[in-house]
């Protein structure tokens, strides 16, 4: 009760306003609550038949009265009316320091209470431990017997975790889910309404707000003492707000695991896929040889090979798989061995052979997948100093015979994959000392400029004539490097891959 | 990359704008399989206003062709700018595709 607080409080104050009562000719004053006297002046018993009364109201709410015996004027009555009003309002200020004292220690306690739930579970990098460990803190820090926690990412499989153990089945959870999404704020339920074949005796679920998520709940069960209170539902507030952005958090985390195992994964392909390449030209007689790959960011379908069997020709082959990533790099070490593996079981496998019958064993597979394969096949005749190829819808293939004009030497057959028969027959040009040949992939053709400009054939074609007269290594390095220079800053879009060779003396 | 889409006498007629390449070409699909969706399925592409085809857009239009013909129609292309003609050339996929200079015309071929 507030009146013996203030009667207590300003008792010096209430000692004067009596000391002027009396003076005035008044024989007592008197302050009562609930029919009992809480201080009398004088402190002789007081006469029960006071002749003025006056109420002391706090917001329409009697909390007591002034009391006045041996005066009755009309001014008097106004007297004690002010002094009843002056108390009232004391009253009323008394009371709410009093509750904002205990909002603020409220407050405190809260605050505490979520530091202790943020240092327990900021550790947490799997959202089921994490969950587990927020039911538990929970349920302690609003004294509840049970409390759980439902997350259901869009695209994945819902997680719920209880503490200690469920109460509620999924069903009946499922049903209360329902009935607070539809409210869209927390779903309050008390003795009043209780539920007892579910053995609750109250319960309070708040909504979680995370992003993607299709449902994201928090509940608590069978409040220890009494039903939950505003305090409860502004701690489990703040408990959903922090677990929302933990649960942010760790999904985060996850997804940038994922994103460097992806990329760890993709670099280990990568490297496979150079090793695949063969590392040193082979030696040839009446050849000087060379080739390189210079991969894209991503893996792609890019591919090189030399041949040499017991008895067979020298056999090369360059080839470019259509897309990019993990398909084009499949299919492209797939490509390579299914033509080693034709040409290395046929005795005379002329280049048009080897492209039919490679095209045979992929076009099924290829039109599944709906990709393709440009290949180039090279076969060297060291008798008769010539070259022999089939090409299926390659390049560039820039010929440069020694001291004259390079030209492109352009395909006859469509590419692999594309028709269950190959279109592409043997086709041969001389290849004597001086003479030049490059099978490169449209990466270098394709490469653009800050200007958006492309490199293009004719300056290719015009570069490996005004190369020609070097060894093969120093024709591939300085292709690359005029092609890269020309692209200066722009990312390389493709992979660029060449074959270089130069007829040279025997 | 911009897709218009038309048709005339049994035959849908699509027309592409812009760089037909790994990026757009997952959208072109899509319009090229809402065009197959007859039996004949007969489909002229119209590339007038592209100006780059790379080795994903040219699958692209092999796969859906080689899907026309197993629904008993063709695939078609037409009014095909230098550049990008010289790429159908250069891989001789111009032994494959169909390619005409007006888009009237590779209609009409499919009457015969």
């Amino acid at each position: 009760m507030i009146l013996p607080a203030i009667v207590a409080s300003q008792r010096t104050h209430l000692d004067t306003l009596a000391k002027d009562w009396l003076d005035a000719g008044a024989s007592s004053f008197s302050i009562w609550t609930d029919g009992v006297v809480l201080a009398s002046w004088p402190e002789a018993p007081v006469d029960e038949t006071a002749c003025l009364i006056e109420a002391i109201q706090v917001n329409a709410v009697k909390i007591g009265e002034l009391r006045i015996t041996g005066l009755h004027a009309a001014a008097h009555c106004q007297r004690l009316q002010a002094q009843a009003g002056l108390i009232a309002q004391i009253a009323r200020l008394e009371r709410d320091l009093n509750s904002m004292g205990a909002d603020l220690i409220d407050t405190q306690d809260q605050l505490l209470a979520l530091y202790n739930l943020t240092q327990a579970t900021r550790n947490y990098l799997d959202t089921e431990e994490l969950l587990a460990r927020l039911a538990f803190e929970t349920a302690r820090l609003v004294k509840a017997e049970a409390a759980f926690f439902l997350i259901h990412m869009k695209g994945r499989s819902p997680i719920i975790q209880h503490y200690p153990q469920p109460i509620l089945n999924d069903e009946a959870l499922q049903h209360y889910i329902e009935l607070m999404k539809e409210s869209q704020h927390e779903f309050l339920f008390s003795r009043g309404s209780s539920d007892q074949a579910l053995g609750i005796r109250n319960m309070l679920m708040v909504p979680i707000k995370v992003r993607d998520a299709e449902t994201a709940v928090m509940g608590m069960l069978n409040k220890f003492d009494g039903d939950f209170n505003s305090p409860d539902i502004k701690l489990a507030g703040a408990i959903a707000e922090f677990t929302g952005a933990q649960i942010e958090n760790v999904i985060m985390h996850q997804m940038n695991t994922e994103q460097a195992r992806l990329q760890t994964e993709m670099e280990l392909a990568q490297r496979i896929q150079i090793h695949l390449l063969p590392q040193e030209p082979p030696g040839i007689a009446g050849l000087d040889l060379w080739a390189a790959s210079w991969p894209a960011s991503r893996v792609g379908g890019d591919f090189y090979d030399f041949i040499i069997g017991a008895n067979q020709p020298f056999t090369f082959t360059v080839g470019d798989i259509s897309g990019k990533g993990i398909p084009a790099a499949l299919l492209m070490a797939m490509t390579r061995t299914v033509i080693r593996t034709k040409t290395k079981v046929m005795p005379m496998p002329s280049p048009q052979v080897v492209m039919g019958r490679s095209n045979q064993e992929l076009y099924e597979d290829f039109t599944k997948l709906s990709m393709f394969a440009t290949v180039f096949v090279g076969q060297y005749d060291s008798v008769n100093r010539q070259l022999l190829y089939a090409n299926a819808g390659h390049s560039p293939v820039i010929y440069c015979p020694a001291g004259g004009e390079a030209r492109l030497l352009r395909a006859d057959g469509t590419p692999m994959g594309i028709l269950p028969t190959s279109l592409s027959k043997d086709q041969w040009i001389d290849f004597q000392p001086g003479d030049v040949l490059v099978v490169a992939t449209d990466g270098f053709s394709e490469a653009r400029n800050a200007h958006d400009k492309e490199f293009g054939y004719d300056r290719l074609t015009l570069l490996v004539q005004s190369l020609a007269h070097h060894p093969a290594r120093v024709i591939a390095e300085n292709i690359y490097k005029t092609v890269s220079d020309f692209s200066n800053g722009m990312s390389q879009a493709d992979d660029q891959t060449l074959v270089v060779l130069k007829g040279v003396g025997a | 990359m911009e897709i218009q889409t038309r048709s005339a006498d049994n035959v849908k007629i699509l027309e592409f704008t812009g760089r037909f390449d790994t990026y757009t070409a997952d959208t072109a699909r899509q319009w090229l399989e809402q065009a197959m969706t007859d039996n004949p399925a007969n489909v002229v592409v119209n590339l007038e206003k592209v100006d780059f085809v790379d080795s994903t857009a040219l699958a692209t239009l092999v796969h859906s062709l080689k899907r026309c013909r197993e629904l008993n129609g063709d695939l078609r292309l037409c009014q095909l700018q230098q550049s990008v003609r010289m790429v159908f050339e250069l891989t001789r996929l111009d032994r494959f595709f169909e390619i005409f200079a007006q888009e009237d015309e590779a209609i009409q071929a499919f009457a015969h």
